[in-house]
């Protein structure tokens, strides 16, 4: 029998759905399967940063350079899913008794950051710059009093989740069969050889059969299991990183802080809310089921209230998290591992043609995916042909439009299109076609995230959408400080309408929507968030009566 | 300064708990002053009263039960002991019910012997205890004819054909035909999609005229009732029900509501007219570290001594509980002890949020059921079970141990609790 496949990708993180891109791109017939959304692991639940890895210089230099120089590439296939965040990295006052050591600190740090610039360019980023007391006060007022001044760094932002979705999306658009809520469950093999999967589709439960000469694992901290259950190792320190959200903007920039025992962390402004990240700590126990521990809360949140008081009024909205994997050494704390990524080949073990991707970073998911393409196409004895994911844009980033033009037609106000602008770039002009044609999709479901009914309808259209938790990735339904008590129901419909859900499935559709976000909320109930909380309970009281 | 003015009762909290507890005393001939900071829970209401949940009901077929609300609470009673109703006793229960349906009756239906069956906004039904007049011809078991399910042109909010297929189900278990129209509101600006909008708009002279014009030429044959989605009219007074009725010349009602919630709000207005018509006395003012009854108590700009105090202060939307990094009363200080859930244990208002919480967001979660523990004549109790204070009695959702949302009894707990604290306050029975 011929393969229908040249390759099958499993896991629709960024490095899987990068993949997938890269191979269509290239020509060959492409599987993706993910068992559950794009992005649902250590992708879309990383920090959302395409930053350069200033903290990797030290221990692996290319990392950084590698880092810097994608980081310009995915500005340039998708602009409009980026966004700067500059960072502040605090020096404490001479007053509080600084010590030679400290001192010697301070000189490390801006020969550090000097360094950094050098790679900078790479990234469209500004060089560092050196700020007195007084200059720092005037940008951060909401900083802690005696600070001597700081250094800046510039970084950007990303939606994770769109990410992934825009490389699996234009995999798709490429000829790839990219199928989600699809469970890889077993390996074929043939002497010695992977020679397909066995798969589950766990909504509607048919099961079938694709063969390919090569599978390429990038199921992350799923990566052992699987492999395991096919009598495979791939060796990995899989690292758990939590991350809060608060419920708006405490600064400007992003301020790096120190935590209890030191570890450096952050607190910055991310689309209209904070992150404070990220934990990291070894983690061995199931990745399907994850949820931040009180002790990691209050780590993060202490950390950054000792640089930033403020955020001891702010309502914790979120903390959610992945499992990363790097590379495994033995004897080096969470801290020090490298952010180095792996190919690992399975022939050692008797599965020749299983390629598993270990380690990585979200900033280099490109030229990772380039790689590891490469490495695919040497299994399949082809050329490599050549890589264009660095200059093709990706689906709607072939132009950013200006939101104040698409709103003069009047069809939305200018923050819903500038919201509608970041997420799909120049597809925002279909999202307001949609509108044209149908005033009511003009619907604002969600003030806070500018969630436009006509965006969910698009979304449930054109972006893979078969449940609705994956409009939370699509577009933020459910995800804000409210939880969905403003957006949940209308998307539900909005989104059964396209996809055929009866009364039955909407229902249950949003209980699991109700159900991811709790997992992410109830070890933060507190304040105004528990309020929130009893108010969610309430309007949803009436969806699943069990009596 | 003057003097503190003295009263008979004192009620903290204007929901519904409150309200009911101020109407039982005053009722019996008390001096009564309502002190609230704002609108609660009880303004997000769905308009539906449930009581109590038939436990012995078959999933997803409430249709089939045909247990009375109260016979369902003592059920519940006997099963959750915990539960304000086990606590307080349910033997008053219809009297309660009957009792705030006859003082809201500008907005609350009379409750019959059985529970009415009710749409929500998700095509399903659920049974309730006690209604408003605005859902009573939308109960499935009373509809004679079609029910057409009527959405708006331009209203995403409500999907018509969505509650109609949902409805359909419940046929083989007694329900009506039923159909999705879509009417067009021609009085209405556009742009003019949220709920409370829709619903000032109806008030206004014509609109509820155009509208029941508007549904006759729509109507299927056969139909008996139309459904709406609850936006028909926020003011008690217009009449937006009856206007449209009239021209349609069949009965009308609205589906349940979730948040903002029209209803909500309509109840909301009821409770403010009625207090205001029986003379109690409604004060605008922040009740925090309070002393004692019979102590003066400031509030505001006057002082007021008041010898029977009922706490009505609702849990975490009401503000009566509150939580930063422990649970706490804010308004007179009681320990939070009480919570529904085996995982509740000691040391309930001390522990993290996340050992308080259960994953199964289903199940009962101590930290959203948390609250007062109250002896049997509703009076809270210390650290060591006695009561705080004589006269001073709780009432609602500061009550621990339920759920509202979850446990399937909506206001039930507020009415019952607020008429027994109301009738204690005021001495007497």
């Amino acid at each position: 029998m011929a393969d229908a496949y040249d390759v099958i990708v499993l896991g629709g993180g960024v490095n899987g759905a990068g993949v997938a891109r890269d191979c269509a791109m290239r020509g060959l017939r492409v599987l993706l399967l993910e068992k559950a959304d794009f992005g649902v692991g250590a992708s879309g639940n990383s920090s959302g940063m395409i930053h350069g890895g200033i903290r990797y210089m030290l221990s692996d230099r290319s990392v950084t350079a590698l880092a810097c120089r994608d980081s310009g590439y995915i500005q340039r296939i998708a602009p409009h899913l980026l966004f700067r965040i500059p960072f502040l990295m605090p020096f404490a006052s001479r007053k509080e008794g600084a010590t030679l050591v400290e001192r010697a600190t301070w000189y490390a740090t801006e020969v550090y950051v000097g360094t950094y610039d050098l790679f900078q360019p790479l990234k469209r980023g500004k060089p560092s710059t050196r700020l007195s007391a007084e200059e720092l006060y005037v940008l951060e007022p909401g900083l802690r009093r005696g600070l001597a001044g700081v250094v800046t760094l510039d970084e950007w932002g990303i939606d994770a989740f769109r990410l992934c979705t825009l490389n699996a999306l234009d995999a798709a658009a490429r000829g790839a069969d990219v199928r989600t809520w699809t469970e890889a469950r077993e390996l074929l093999r043939e002497g010695g050889r992977v020679r397909g999967v066995r798969f589950r589709d766990v909504l509607t439960g048919e099961e079938g059969e694709a063969r390919a000469p090569v599978v390429f694992n990038a199921t992350g901290a799923w990566s052992p299991a699987l492999a395991r259950r096919n009598g495979a190792r791939v060796p990995m320190r899989p690292g758990k990183g939590v991350h809060l959200t608060l419920d708006r903007r405490f600064s400007n920039y992003g301020v790096i802080c120190a935590a209890v025992d030191g570890r450096q962390m952050f607190l910055m402004p991310h689309e209209r809310e904070s992150i404070i990240g990220t934990t990291d700590d070894d983690y061995y126990g199931d990745p399907d089921d994850l949820e931040a521990t009180n002790d990691e809360i209050e780590y993060l949140f202490e950390g950054a209230a000792s640089l930033v008081p403020g955020v001891r009024d702010a309502r914790i909205t979120r903390a959610w998290c992945g499992v990363r994997t790097t590379l495994f050494e033995y004897g080096a704390n969470e801290d020090a591992l490298s952010r180095e990524h792996q190919l690992h080949d399975g022939a050692a073990d008797g599965l020749a043609g299983l390629l598993s991707f270990v380690g990585g970073k979200l900033a280099s998911y490109r030229a990772q995916a380039e790689e590891a393409t490469d490495r695919i196409l040497e299994l399949l004895g082809r050329p490599h042909g050549t890589c264009r994911t660095h200059e093709v844009p990706l689906p709607g980033g072939d132009e950013v439009p200006d939101p104040a033009l698409l709103a003069k037609d009047g069809l939305v106000a200018a923050p819903v299109a500038a919201r509608l602008v970041y997420r799909h770039g120049s597809r925002a002009r279909e999202v307001l076609r949609l509108v044209a044609d149908d005033p009511r999709l003009g619907l604002v479901l969600c003030r806070d995230e500018g969630i436009l009914a006509a965006e969910v309808v698009h979304c449930a259209r054109h972006e893979k959408v078969r449940r609705l938790q994956d409009l939370r990735r699509r577009c933020r339904v459910g995800l804000g400080a409210c939880a969905g008590v403003d957006c949940a129901r209308i998307a539900a419909q909005l989104a059964g309408r396209e996809l055929g859900w009866d009364a039955d499935r909407i229902r249950a559709e949003l209980a699991d929507l109700l159900d991811q976000g709790w997992r992410e909320r109830r070890a933060v109930l507190d304040g105004a968030q528990l309020a929130q909380e009893e108010l969610v309970r309430g309007a949803t009281g009436l969806l699943e009566v069990p009596w | 300064m003057t003097a503190a003015r003295d009263v008979d009762v004192l009620v903290i909290g204007g929901g519904m708990a409150g309200a009911v507890a101020a109407l039982a005393a005053r009722s019996r001939g008390a001096a009564v002053v309502l002190v609230r900071r704002a609108p609660g829970a009880t303004a997000l209401s769905s308009g539906a009263i449930s009581v109590a949940p038939d436990l012995g009901a078959l999933p997803g077929e409430p249709l089939a039960s045909r247990r009375s609300p109260v016979e369902a609470a003592q059920r519940l009673a006997a099963a959750w002991r915990d539960h304000p109703y086990a606590v307080a006793g349910v033997e008053r229960l219809a009297e309660a019910l009957a009792f705030a349906a006859a003082e809201l009756g500008q907005v609350l239906a009379p409750p019959l012997d059985r529970r009415r069956f009710l749409a929500t906004l998700y095509g399903s039904a659920v049974g309730a205890g006690l209604c408003q007049h605005a859902t009573v011809d939308g109960d499935l078991l009373a509809v004679r004819g079609t029910l057409a399910v009527a959405g708006f042109r331009g209203h995403a909010a409500f999907d018509a054909p969505l509650v109609a297929a949902g409805l359909a189900r419940y046929r083989p278990r007694g329900g009506p035909e039923v159909r999705a129209i879509e009417l067009d509101l021609p009085a209405l600006a556009p742009g003019a999609a949220r709920p409370h909008e829709l619903a000032l708009a109806l008030d206004r002279p014509g609109a509820a005229e155009a509208l029941g014009d508007a549904l006759r030429a729509a109507l299927p044959a056969g139909a008996g009732a139309a459904l709406f989605p609850p936006v028909l009219g926020l003011d008690p007074a217009a009449r937006v029900l009856a206007r449209i009725r009239e021209r349609a010349g069949v009965p009308v009602a609205e589906t349940l509501s979730d948040v903002p919630s029209v209803p909500g709000l309509r109840l909301h207005r009821a409770i403010e007219a009625r207090l205001a018509e029986v003379g109690v006395e409604v004060v605008q003012a922040d009740v925090a570290a309070a002393p004692a009854p019979g102590e003066p108590v400031r509030l505001g700009d006057r002082e007021l001594r008041a010898a029977a105090w009922i706490l009505a202060t609702g849990r975490f939307v009401g503000g009566g509980i509150a939580r930063r990094g422990v649970l706490a009363e804010p308004a007179l200080r009681l320990p939070v002890q009480a919570a529904e859930g085996r995982d509740a244990g000691v040391q309930l208002a001390l522990r993290p949020a996340a050992s308080l919480t259960v994953r199964d967001r289903r199940r009962p979660q101590p930290l959203l059921s948390a609250g007062l523990r109250v002896d049997g004549a509703l009076r809270p109790q210390d650290e060591r079970g006695r009561p705080v204070h004589p006269r001073l009695f709780a009432a609602g959702a500061v009550l621990g141990g339920h759920e509202q949302a979850t446990d399937g009894t909506g206001l039930g707990v507020a009415i019952l609790t607020g008429f027994l604290a109301g009738r204690a306050a005021a001495g007497g029975g």
